[in-house]
């Protein structure tokens, strides 16, 4: 975890998943190993809903239902009925970062997006997706997006544009990855005071904390794809 | 779906104001830092030593301050219409 801070008991090391050797090079590759967990976790509980779905749903596809269902009307009150294309990108992002920043929770586990490598890679395919988007809803003229609202600003606005548009992914990079980077330093810091007794009460704070981080993120993509979706000024 | 959700008690729509006003500091940061590392790498590739970097660096500003003015508007536009449905509710 937390970079240097004792941790006691983690996974990776006992599965032998702490470091790979890639080239005579030493990498760190807990957060692969972790994000493989997520991983396993999302498949196995989708198996699970598949296999028994019904028309009256039991416990966990009326948990799902609710996640899913209430997601999507939200998305679709922003959007509009576009917003049902491109949903199931968003409910995937945001089903995958809820799982793993709350796999930090978990004793023995870390939270994968407490690694900025996680992160940038999912903020660089959100940067990627909105601009296919948008780039397939309205051929070469996505560049009027860029252009501002009259032609004779252009000069001024494509600059700006641009920047603005090159910071977001840095933006839900380092959101994501400072707040949940440092909840587990928190977390360790706590636990190192008082064993069990001083983390329980800090986990109810967390867990909404962390669950609003994968809002945000979800939240943030729905604006950009909505941004590249919608008509240009 | 099934359950209808009473419009007063949606957790969402705090979500959302909350989620927008997490992001509002990290925009005023995020616009000027790509501003500046854009502006010296213009400066290595053109050999334009300081004006590049200044000139990104003032239009990051701005587009940091667009960026904290769109989500001000956002947040105050949310409360807008909260505020009518409110409103529409008591008569």
């Amino acid at each position: 975890m937390a970079s240097g801070l004792p941790h006691p008991l983690l996974l990776a090391p006992l599965a032998g998943m702490d470091s790979i050797t890639i080239n005579g090079e030493v990498v760190n590759f807990s957060h692969v190993f972790y994000t493989w967990i997520a991983m396993a976790i999302l498949f196995s509980l989708a198996f699970l809903v598949r296999g028994q779905i019904k028309l009256v749903p039991g416990k966990l596809q009326n948990v799902f239902e609710v996640i899913i269902g209430g997601l999507e009307d939200f998305v679709v009150s922003n959007i509009g009925e576009d917003g049902r294309k491109i949903f199931h990108v968003l409910i995937a992002l945001f089903l995958f970062i809820i799982t793993m920043n709350l796999l930090g929770l978990v004793p023995g586990f870390d939270a994968p997006t407490a690694n900025v490598n996680t992160n940038a890679a999912m903020a660089l395919f959100t940067f990627a997706y909105y601009n296919w988007v948008g780039l397939k809803r309205w051929g070469v003229g996505y560049i009027k997006h860029f252009c501002g609202p009259f032609w004779w600003l252009t000069p001024l606005m494509l600059p700006l544009e641009l920047i603005s548009h090159c910071a977001r992914p840095l933006s839900l990079t380092l959101r994501l990855f400072g707040n949940i980077r440092g909840e587990e330093i928190v977390l360790i810091l706590f636990f190192l005071l008082a064993p069990i007794v001083g983390t329980i009460p800090i986990y109810f704070l967390f867990g909404l904390a962390k669950c609003l981080q994968a809002f945000i993120w979800f939240m943030l993509s729905m604006i950009y794809l909505k941004g590249s979706l919608e008509h240009a000024h | 779906m099934v359950v209808k959700k009473n419009k007063g008690a949606n957790p969402g729509k705090y979500f959302d104001t909350m989620g927008t006003v997490g992001t509002i500091g990290l925009h005023m940061v995020s616009h000027p830092a790509v501003g500046a590392v854009a502006g010296y790498f213009l400066d290595d590739w053109l050999g334009t030593k300081p004006w590049m970097f200044i000139t990104f660096l003032i239009l990051g500003v701005i587009a940091g301050f667009r960026a904290v003015y769109a989500d001000t508007k956002k947040v105050m536009r949310n409360q807008e219409k909260e505020d009518n449905e409110r409103f529409q509710r008591k008569d």
